[in-house]
């Protein structure tokens, strides 16, 4: 067809009229009226400068006219549209928020015991707490060191703080701690039962000391000493 | 204020080249170059005015080979009363302060 010949003088020229067209016409064989008129008259323009400039009024003129034309389909149609672009939107938007932001963790182990016992699910924190910082007190996911399982902690010293512990006690900078959180029933006497504790410890920088409620079976630092911050992985807000 | 339609310097200097000759039926590359419109611009307001009926438009066969056909426009009727109309209300400057300015301080 002559208008490709036309077309042919520069690269620019003929890629910007190729845009243009699958623009106006997509996989149609003729688009709508005004995109073909933009079309039409690309012939008419001289030199790159204006050709780039006509097929990009081109593109704007052919999004009116689909807008225009989107307007005019039948309301089921713009409405089931809409409802399959929300949803895929949303579908988007929660993988997101999923990995970054907020997720439900599971609880395969029974460290924890009885805050969270095995098969509980929780709702945990993956962003926030990285501006807020953790607390003592908070439970938290962390991976264990030397593995990428991620295990859920207590925190119990923050850098700086000097730990103690002995046979069912823990002190932090002298004090004795309430723990309400461990097992005080009659039916689990021992779950506080402390061993391998290591005398007298000060967290460092950038570390965190952590304990399991169960302290029978916790694997914790008691056994692999602090943690690095870095391998904190969430705090875990509430249990499901 | 609700904006009174078609009052924009680009809608009104499109006007005034349709007003040239208003039975002539003009295409949208030649307006584009009388009116320095970018095509961007240019043709939603042909649309905009083609669906409010103040348009009308036709394709011209082409007539010499390799040329595609033309779309082409010129004012309907109460299109050309609505430009006419239009253009003698735009203020014949550019709006200033200075001659308000200077009346009250005389």
């Amino acid at each position: 067809m002559n208008v490709e010949q036309t077309v042919r003088d520069s690269a620019v020229r003929r890629i910007a009229y190729a845009l243009l067209r699958a623009a106006v016409r997509g996989r149609r064989a003729r688009g709508g009226d005004w995109g073909e008129a933009v079309l039409a008259e690309f012939t008419e323009t001289t030199g790159d400068r204006e050709a780039v400039r006509w097929a990009a009024g081109g593109l704007r003129a052919v999004w009116h006219e689909r807008r225009d034309r989107r307007r005019e389909l039948p309301r089921m149609v713009r409405i089931r549209r809409r409802v399959v672009r929300i949803a895929l939107l949303g579908i988007a938007a929660g993988l997101v928020v999923n990995h970054f932001v907020l997720t439900v963790g599971y609880q395969p182990s029974g460290g924890m015991e009885p805050t969270y016992r095995i098969t509980d699910r929780y709702v945990v924190d993956l962003a926030v707490f990285r501006l807020t910082g953790v607390q003592r007190g908070d439970v938290v996911e962390v991976s264990a060191p030397g593995t990428h399982r991620i295990i859920l902690e207590r925190v119990i010293g923050l850098p700086g703080d000097t730990i103690r512990c002995d046979d069912d006690r823990v002190e932090r900078n002298g004090v004795l701690l309430d723990e309400p959180y461990l097992a005080t029933d009659d039916l689990h006497p021992d779950y506080a039962h402390m061993t391998g504790c290591i005398a007298t410890l000060t967290v460092p920088p950038h570390q965190l000391y952590v304990l399991g409620d169960h302290r029978v079976i916790s694997l914790d630092s008691r056994s692999f000493g602090t943690i690095d911050e870095a391998d904190l992985h969430g705090r875990v807000l509430l249990r499901l | 204020m609700p904006r009174i339609p078609h009052t924009s310097p680009q809608t009104l200097s499109l006007f005034s080249a349709l007003l040239e000759e208003p039975q002539r039926w003009r295409y949208g590359y030649d307006l584009s170059k009388q009116t320095a419109l970018a095509s961007g611009t240019l043709y939603p307001i042909l649309m905009r005015l083609s669906e409010q009926k103040l348009l009308e438009t036709t394709w011209e066969p082409s007539d010499e080979p390799g040329r595609p056909p033309r779309h082409l426009y010129r004012l309907t009727a109460d299109g050309a009363a609505l430009a006419d109309q239009r253009l003698a209300a735009r203020p014949a400057k550019p709006r200033t302060i200075g001659p308000a300015i200077q009346a009250r301080t005389a």
